[in-house]
């Protein structure tokens, strides 16, 4: 009887590219995704719920200036069918206790707070108690935010910055092409060596 | 002898179905559901009531016509010949005994309701109607497609065995306390209606179901009702989380006086446990993600809570929210039940990377982040193009930009749209996409 080696990567896996970084976010961890608007931060945060949902999870978003574009998410191959948006309507503080809420619950593969360009205080301790709740359900909490929040609770810290934007046009812009962005891991509890000074991923979002 | 009657209303709805059920349940004790528009019933042992078969029939017949209902009637030895007996003729079509096979030969496969991939083995093997299928040497077919292969030439020579699968209505759940004294408060109220809802599950789980709708009346002291409901995720018969879905509706809706009498009813589906798989990702279990669902709607308002559908129009950000439904998974083959159209770019999420100075490789998209309601926002122009831009909390000079790309849409109806869009890029490096309608610029999204 043939057996199938679900450890092996699929094919096209790209190790040390963007489905590297995207590994780095493990379940039953906290993870922080930080950097100013127009870093790449919430495209990141897409593919990371599209991955989720390519394999078959549910994923959670909670978003708290309730900016979710759906078209654009459908495009990043997001199975909208798939994903609870929980819309805070402009309130941080809601949105903090929704995703301490959300991460209790088991059966999600992720679940991430986007707290929007304007950015929130993370509630004190509260850090800690997502930690502990993504590690009791299992399930990938990522918190996206303008600046550092959550101090050292974060499994995973990774910081993007834009690099450049690509316009498309012979005779100047007639068009976006789209988002060039680096992406560091900062700390990677889990794989230390990703934390390294000289190892940088620069990602191209296409418009 | 096996005599089947099927009754067909084409284009039949949820509500017409139950209506055909319960119309062939006057008749005849054995009743099998056959899907939208579909109902078999069996005809043995009626001719002391009604008469023959064309009697019953008739009376039938003249039973779909009174509640409104077009539809035909077939009678044969078996399922597949009075299906097929209904489908090819008008009102009443009796096939006698012992000529399905003969009758049935002329028959399309479609009739069987074959999976498409014994469709695409017989059309392989130039089989289209029942009664080359009948025709084939059975050893033959039994060789190459097993027992089913078998059982699926039995049917089409219409030798039907198996007996009809009854179907026998869901009894009514709803529970109503009177409180004649009039709950002025919401606290008594939601305790008297979560003590409804562990009575409605107790007997849900009595009769091996699930209830995937809630509904609530209240009686107010003014004589006039007060209604509303509520869905689970998935249907559940937890009284736990039934109670705590059932508190947080009437919280979201409450009564705005007295309530004398309250009623809660669920409405019942039967839902068939499966065994999870190993190589499947875990899924909530109803319970917890209903109660879940339920504090979460308590911290935001409920109605920002689902699964966004896009809507199949160009006018940009037009999207509605769906309750978020636990669906079978996808590993599972099984495909999704729910979901309005939706742009699919297909799982996406291979792309670039890589150490700095490398090659990128493109391959991701880039999301948008949307303002909602769009901020106004000031511009000013040189030589016809966005050169600055003024809003709260975000100004700067525009250093590149693309534009306008004019969008309309909806012309025939009493909303239309018309706007010139711009992709424009802040000297901060902030991109955004602006939106010109008339003389005013709103600013609609912001690139991340």
């Amino acid at each position: 009887m043939a057996i199938s080696i679900e450890s092996l990567p699929p094919p096209g896996w790209d190790g040390e590219g963007l489905d590297g970084l995207l590994a780095a976010f493990l379940p039953g961890r906290l993870s922080e995704i930080f950097g100013p608007r127009s870093s790449g931060g919430g495209s990141l945060l897409l593919a990371l719920l599209s991955r989720a949902t390519a394999r078959g999870g549910l994923v959670a978003l909670v978003d708290a200036a309730d900016s979710l574009d759906p078209v654009t998410a459908a495009r990043a191959g997001l199975d909208l069918r798939a994903l609870l948006w929980v819309r805070c309507g402009g309130r941080p503080a809601s949105a903090w206790n929704a995703v301490d809420l959300l991460a209790r619950c088991t059966g999600f593969a992720a679940i991430a707070l986007d707290l929007g360009s304007a950015g929130s205080t993370a509630p004190p301790a509260l850090g800690t108690r997502l930690q502990r709740a993504a590690e009791g359900s299992g399930a990938a909490v990522i918190v996206r935010t303008p600046r550092h929040l959550l101090g050292g609770a974060a499994a995973l810290v990774v910081s993007v910055r834009r690099v450049r934007t690509r316009w498309i046009g012979a005779d100047g812009p007639t068009r976006l092409g789209g988002l060039v962005s680096e992406a560091r891991v900062l700390r990677s509890r889990a794989d230390p060596r990703l934390a390294t000074p000289e190892r940088a991923w620069v990602i191209e979002w296409r418009a | 002898m096996t005599r089947i009657a099927c009754l067909v209303v084409p284009g039949a709805g949820e509500q017409t179905q139950q209506l055909l059920l319960e119309l062939a349940l006057a008749h005849s004790p054995s009743v099998e559901d056959g899907g939208p528009g579909i109902v078999y019933l069996d005809l043995r042992g009626l001719e002391g009531l009604f008469g023959g078969e064309k009697e019953i029939a008739r009376r039938l017949l003249d039973a779909m016509i009174e509640r409104g209902l077009a539809g035909r009637i077939g009678v044969a030895g078996s399922r597949a010949g009075s299906r097929f007996a209904a489908r090819s003729g008008d009102g009443i079509t009796i096939i006698p005994s012992d000529q399905d096979a003969r009758r049935l030969g002329p028959a399309p496969l479609a009739l069987l309701d074959l999976d498409p991939r014994m469709i695409a083995r017989f059309s392989r093997w130039g089989i289209r109607t029942l009664g080359e299928l009948a025709d084939l040497p059975a050893r033959g077919l039994a060789e190459r497609l097993g027992d089913e292969g078998a059982w699926l030439q039995r049917l089409a020579r219409g030798e039907d065995t198996t007996p009809l699968r009854l179907w026998t209505p869901l009894p009514v759940f709803e529970e109503s306390a009177e409180c004649s004294w009039g709950v002025e408060t919401l606290e008594p109220l939601a305790d008297l209606a979560a003590g409804l809802a562990e009575i409605l599950c107790a007997r849900l789980s009595r009769h091996g179901c699930s209830a995937d709708a809630f509904e609530w009346s209240c009686r107010l002291a003014d004589r006039t009702m007060h209604e509303g409901g509520c869905a689970p995720a998935a249907p559940l018969s937890d009284p736990d989380a039934a109670a705590a879905l059932v508190r947080s509706s009437l919280a979201a809706h409450p009564p705005r006086t007295a309530v004398e009498e309250i009623t809660l009813r669920a409405r019942p589906v039967r839902v068939a446990t499966t065994q999870p798989r190993f190589d499947e990702p875990p899924r909530p279990s109803p319970r917890q993600l209903t109660a879940t669902l339920a504090r979460l709607s308590a911290l935001v308002d409920a109605r920002g809570i689902g699964s966004p559908v896009i809507l199949d129009t160009h006018r940009p950000d037009t999207h509605q929210m769906a309750p978020f439904t636990l669906l079978p998974s996808p590993l599972r083959g099984e495909g999704r039940v729910r979901g309005g159209p939706t742009v699919r770019g297909g799982p996406n999420v291979k792309g670039g990377p890589t150490i700095r100075g490398g090659p990128t490789v493109s391959g991701s998209v880039l999301a948008m982040r949307r303002l909602r309601p769009p901020r106004p926002v000031e511009v000013a122009l040189a030589g016809g193009i966005p050169a600055h831009l003024r809003a709260a909390g975000l100004t700067g000079r525009i250093v590149a930009g693309a534009g306008p790309w004019r969008i309309s849409g909806d012309w025939w109806t009493d909303a239309p749209f018309a706007r010139d869009e711009w992709d424009v890029e802040l000297a901060d490096g902030t991109l955004c996409r602006l939106a010109r309608e008339g003389r005013g610029w709103r600013l609609e999204a912001i690139y991340d």
